[in-house]
């Protein structure tokens, strides 16, 4: 049998993981190993800053003219 | 007689009141929508035509939608339909060279680039706004769809997977190597530029 490399399934369930779609069992086991692990630890605190700083940076506001624009595509009333 | 114009008079009044409830709450999400449709095509012109394209056509098909059920997830679907069939065909098959890496590929080369250990702010510090935004347009349309509406739109897995008629498992593995070919982009853009 293959010998269970903690770090390796670690990283295999690190996006379920930040995307919060484990079960409460895996994200436990998850959770106890990077408690105990720093290179986890350290990247998987990485991987959230990451996607954090990519959401912060691909925000773009919508003009308001186009609201005024979208607001007129309404249905007049009568 | 006059019963049947008085009926059809108070229909066509609560009609009326259910539409004017509709594009209200329709209008209310557009900056949400926006966020994901301006990241779902490469110029702001492009997400200006398609949010109006989008618009009028749930305010044409307003009974359509079910109310109670997640109209932001029906106003997307919409939008990504007709941003598909804008024949966006023609751009280039997914990239799928360079798969092997693992998640953990972008802070590795960056760490390993450095001369003295980095912390993980640091190495987030060498990344502008401007890399953010050109490695996601970079990543081929299959995926960044997918990117964008989990982690900018918020939406989930089965969200994601109803607005663009694909199956769960391929949210998740679209996820998954998306994200994968966004950090190889972003590492290019970092530390690639160095000689």
């Amino acid at each position: 049998m293959a010998t269970f490399d903690p770090c390796a399934w670690c990283e295999e369930i690190l996006q379920p993981y930040l995307d919060r779609h484990l079960t409460e069992r895996e994200r436990a086991e998850a959770q106890s190993h990077i408690d105990q692990c720093g290179y986890c630890a350290k990247r998987y605190r990485f991987e959230s800053g990451l996607r954090q700083f990519v959401r912060q940076a691909a925000i773009e506001e919508m003009d308001p003219a186009l609201k005024e624009r979208l607001a007129a595509l309404r249905t007049p009333l009568l | 007689m006059g019963e049947t114009p008085d009926t059809e008079g108070r229909q066509l009044a609560v009609e009326a009141r259910d539409r004017v409830r509709f594009e209200e709450e329709a209008l209310q999400l557009a900056d949400q929508v926006y966020r994901v449709a301006r990241r779902l095509v490469h110029s702001k012109e492009e997400a200006e035509d398609l949010m109006q394209e989008t618009y009028a056509r749930a305010f044409r098909s307003w009974r359509s939608y079910t109310p109670g059920t997640n109209l932001r997830a029906w106003l997307l679907r919409i939008l990504t339909n007709l941003n598909i069939d804008r024949g966006r065909r023609q751009q280039r098959a997914p990239d799928t060279t360079h798969l092997e890496e693992s998640d953990y590929f972008l802070y590795n080369r960056i760490q390993g680039d450095a001369s003295e250990s980095l912390d993980e702010e640091r190495v987030l510090e060498r990344l502008s706004q401007d890399d953010i935004v050109d490695a996601l347009a970079a990543v081929p349309h299959d995926f960044r769809d997918v990117i964008v509406l989990v982690d900018i739109g918020d939406f989930s897995y089965q969200e994601a997977a109803q607005i663009l008629d694909i199956p769960v498992g391929t949210v998740m593995s679209r996820l998954h190597r998306g994200r994968r070919i966004l950090k190889r982009h972003l590492a290019e853009a970092t530390v690639g530029d160095g000689d």
